[in-house]
């Protein structure tokens, strides 16, 4: 048996154990609920604690614990009345989760008390240390109730690759924010296939009182960037000043300096008109490698918005 | 793992109980499930007991076990460093979802913490919503202690050791910063934590403090254009019908917003950085353009023509 399942347990009945002791008379259903325990693992819990006890493990050594009629009963167990404290780094994680959803307006007022509250006693000194901002488009509490309703919803989406708009129908079936962005994801009628949308392109969504038939096991949301078969590769160089690509972008690293020097990347995206943007945008601080296909997009692009300019 | 348990339940009784430091070899005399026989079969046992107590919380001390301070032994401490934040069940209830829904790389803050809070009054619904707040939970966790019981960070960044204090955390786009002045300077500054490597704790507890009012969201800026030392100039910038409402949508309340006969908009936009805002013009590619100043006009024709 692992250490971390080890931990697990011991973890939850080490909390279930004070709390049974605060609330005498409570249930077998409310313990149960609480902590995330079926009938029959709570009673293999209490029979450990049944067990255990003073050293001298006589009868009046032990503690009592056992299931009467419906009552969770533990005596004998005061020294265990005091829940375990929070780690710094469970509390901080809570705090920030707790954060990070108000950012969403998607949350309960509940949850801004028990944020403040934490806080309040894991930085008792005035100032705000930790901060968690999801920004979103708007969209998010919308798509959320249409997907946990099941909800067909019509999108209006343009795509960030192509810029190009499309009306379609829409499956929901999770809506969830990575490195940075929000995303829905579900069953694309349009498409016939499962596809993945970025929320701040959506330009405008209507729920259309149809129902679907979710999927029996939702796939897992894609949480990281995947690259695709038929993504476009360029390399390029950047200067001191245009490090910050490598924060911003999935690159990989071909050839790096010290110190904050000049970086070579591999630069992948969807689409060429990405790295020409890009490309454009760093101006003298990048230079293409190599991407004949980027170059071309690159030269397109530099007319279209000169043309723009110079009237 | 019963055995395991049994054998951990018994000895923190025991030290929960008698109220005084006890020595390991009391401890392996004592307590059931510890073996008497093997001194090497104890001490890795005992070892392994100690560190899976400390992973949950338990604040497991050595201490003298007398005024002459010949011997020590193993003390848990009472209570808690931080007082009962006194959650009510709705409260508890709403920090569960906060947990289930949010994710730091891929782990949920959630049930091993919320168990300690007295769990929570309802079973976990099928929850549509996600996010992820980013990958490296090692540093993470690291970090989270050090911010907590104000000690330094010792990490590389861009190629130089630093040893850093970390005043605050803030997630923003996708990434953590870590907001601090390195040790022997007042300036505060801001790292991504994920360019930050390796990160070690290091030095006493209380080793700074924060100055008062800090707030670690000041340091990170609303839009990237305002990212800067001072506001330097007002830049309006006009997008085409066809992208205006994505425009609008990115600035936020950042930019005052004039709507165009034809569909289109003006933005009036506060700059600090002005490459920030040609990047982020040339994003829309010819579908928008910036009017005034006549400086940063030209600006973005240079870089354009390159």
């Amino acid at each position: 048996m692992s250490s971390a399942r080890t931990a697990s347990r011991l973890n939850r009945l080490l909390g279930m154990l004070p709390w049974v002791i605060a609330h005498p008379g409570t249930t077998v259903d409310e313990v149960c609920t609480r902590f995330g325990y079926d009938r029959r693992s709570l009673v293999a819990d209490l029979n450990l604690v049944f067990v255990c006890g003073q050293p001298g493990y006589g009868p009046d050594d032990l503690m009592v614990a056992y299931i009467d009629d419906d009552e969770v009963v533990v005596e004998m167990a005061d020294y265990f009345s005091d829940p375990v404290q929070l780690t710094a780094p469970e509390a901080l994680g809570l705090i920030a989760s707790g954060m990070a959803m108000l950012s969403t307006g998607e949350a309960p007022e509940a949850l801004r008390r028990a944020v403040d509250k934490l806080a309040a006693v894991i930085f008792p000194e005035a100032g705000e240390v930790l901060a968690v901002d999801l920004p979103e488009p708007g969209m998010v509490g919308e798509l959320r109730r249409a997907a946990a309703d099941h909800e067909v919803v019509h999108l209006v989406y343009t795509a960030i690759a192509s810029d190009r708009t499309t009306e379609r129908d829409i499956e929901p079936w999770m809506v969830l924010s990575t490195l940075g962005n929000w995303y829905v994801t579900g069953f694309c009628r349009l498409a016939g296939d499962e596809r993945v949308f970025r929320i701040d392109r959506i330009r405008s969504l209507r729920p259309t009182g149809e129902r679907f038939e979710p999927p029996a096991e939702t796939p897992p949301p894609l949480v990281s960037y995947h690259r695709g078969d038929d993504d476009v590769v360029c390399e390029m160089t950047l200067s001191a000043r245009a490090r910050w690509v490598t924060d911003y972008y999935p690159v990989e690293i071909v050839e790096d300096t010290e110190e904050g020097g000049p970086v070579t990347i591999r630069f992948f995206a969807g689409d060429p008109s990405v790295a020409a943007r890009l490309l454009l945008r760093l101006g003298g601080e990048a230079k293409l490698v190599s991407g004949d296909e980027v170059a071309a997009e690159v030269a397109d692009l530099r007319r279209r918005i000169l043309a723009r300019y110079r009237g | 793992m019963q055995k395991v348990i049994e054998r951990i339940l018994n000895l923190l009784a025991f030290l929960l109980n008698v109220d005084r430091p006890v020595t390991a070899d009391e401890i392996r005399m004592t307590v059931a499930g510890y073996d008497r026989s093997s001194d090497e079969a104890f001490r890795r046992t005992f070892e392994r007991d100690k560190g899976l107590l400390r992973r949950l919380g338990i604040r497991l001390e050595l201490r003298p076990t007398d005024v002459w301070e010949v011997e020590h032994g193993y003390t848990v401490l009472p209570g808690s460093e931080f007082p009962d934040p006194g959650l009510t069940d709705d409260e508890r209830a709403a920090l569960w979802i906060a947990a289930q829904v949010v994710r730091m790389g891929g782990r949920s803050s959630g049930p091993d913490a919320m168990f300690k809070l007295g769990g929570t009054p309802l079973a976990p619904a099928g929850e549509p919503l996600a996010a992820d707040l980013g990958t490296q939970e090692d540093d993470l966790a690291e970090v989270f202690t050090a911010i907590t019981v104000r000690r330094h960070l010792a990490f590389t960044y861009r190629g130089r050791e630093r040893t850093v204090a970390p005043f605050g955390l803030a997630h923003r786009r996708g990434h953590w910063y870590l907001i601090g002045p390195e040790r022997g300077d007042d300036l505060i500054k801001v790292f991504r934590l994920d360019r930050a490597t390796p990160v070690t704790t290091t030095g006493e507890a209380g080793g700074f403090e924060r100055p008062e009012g800090f707030s670690a969201v000041s340091f990170v800026p609303n839009a990237p254009w305002e990212a800067g030392d001072a506001i330097e100039t007002t830049a309006l910038v006009r997008i085409d019908p066809e992208l205006a409402w994505w425009a609008e949508r990115q600035v936020h309340d950042s930019a005052a917003v004039t709507r165009l006969p034809d569909g289109g908009v003006e933005l009036s936009l506060r700059v600090a950085n002005p490459d920030a805002l040609i990047g982020w013009v040339l994003s829309f590619e010819d579908g928008a353009e910036i009017i005034e100043p006549a400086e940063l006009r030209q600006r973005i024709i240079e870089r354009v023509a390159g």
